[in-house]
């Protein structure tokens, strides 16, 4: 029955070597967008998303989306993804927090 | 010189040794990760952004570790290995605080005026990291002989603060990151080890006492 401690211990760490592997998928939204040649470009985002009265501070590609850091036109320091093909507004959160949601995403 | 009298100086090996086994030198090392992130930073490499995710998970791995090795004592008995940590607890649980202080103060510069930071206050993801470093402080600010030996057996029951602690710090990681994975893994040791350990007094409350081996009753 002492082998029981043990035996926690073991899946211990091999619960942790094997959770520990996928560490950085975040990827909030998925977009299904196609191939990155059929994208718009991150610049035509910025600009259309400054002109909206947007700052960004950050932008980035993930899980198929392109994912913004920055300040809303409203003030809010969110993470939001955007279509990379439509530039439709998917998902907006405030560290975690879920502000806004597309429909079916 | 004979070998009569080099014998009793430390060879220039077991000098070497001791030094790398000192507590200073250990320090030393814990203090490695945090200066590639602030190297890192200040070339431009790393983003203010980015350094949140790095100092925030080298704190929650510190404090994990500095957790484990009291329950560990507790399932496997006493080890030299352990030992070897348990004298080493307060470096990584200190350690784990001046990463965490590292951690807001990267949030700080990144948010970069109190409006913003009071305006996301109460999203869960970061009420709860702050509650979790308000907690931290003072067990940081009594890791030290003099504030163990002013509080005595209350020392303890403030330590217990740890615990509460890591909670938030796992809710914290949790609801920021938008996902469980990365937080579990790194708290799942810390469960199963309490896990462990329950299951080990379980066990010594339900068996008789064991008789030393070679003796029969």
């Amino acid at each position: 029955m002492t082998k029981l401690p043990l035996a926690a211990l073991a899946l211990a760490v091999a619960a942790t070597a094997g959770l520990s592997a996928p560490a950085h998928a975040t990827g909030a939204i998925k977009c299904d967008a196609g191939p990155q040649s059929g994208w718009k470009s991150r610049e035509a985002l910025e600009s259309k998303l400054t002109k909206d009265g947007w700052q960004v501070r950050k932008l980035k590609v993930d899980g198929g989306c392109y994912e913004v850091y920055g300040t809303t036109p409203e003030g809010d320091r969110v993470e939001a993804y955007f279509h990379p093909v439509t530039f439709e507004k998917l998902y907006v959160a405030r560290r975690g927090q879920v502000l806004f949601r597309a429909k079916g995403y | 010189m004979t070998i009569a009298t080099a014998f009793p100086y430390p060879t220039p090996v077991a000098k070497l040794r001791s030094l790398l086994n000192s507590l200073p030198f250990f320090w030393l090392l814990l203090a490695i990760p945090g200066a590639l992130m602030l190297a890192g930073w200040l070339d431009g490499a790393i983003d203010t952004m980015d350094m949140l995710h790095p100092t925030g998970e080298t704190s929650a791995r510190l404090m994990i570790a500095a957790m484990l090795i009291g329950p560990l004592t507790g399932v496997l008995g006493a080890r030299r290995w352990l030992g070897w940590l348990l004298r080493r607890r307060r470096a990584l649980g200190v350690s784990a605080f001046l990463y965490a202080l590292a951690h807001l103060v990267f949030y700080v510069i990144d948010m970069g005026n109190l409006d913003d930071m009071l305006a996301e206050i109460g999203a869960p993801g970061i009420w709860t990291g702050w509650v979790a470093l308000a907690l931290m402080l003072p067990l940081a600010c009594t890791s030290n002989n003099a504030a163990m030996r002013a509080l005595g057996a209350a020392w303890k029951r403030l330590q217990r603060l740890a615990y509460p602690a890591a909670l938030l710090t796992l809710l914290h990681w949790w609801w920021v990151h938008n996902g469980l994975a990365g937080a579990l893994a790194h708290f799942a040791p810390l469960a199963l080890v309490w896990l462990a350990l329950a299951a080990r007094r379980l066990q010594s409350v339900d068996a008789p006492p064991r008789t030393p081996k070679g003796i029969r009753p």
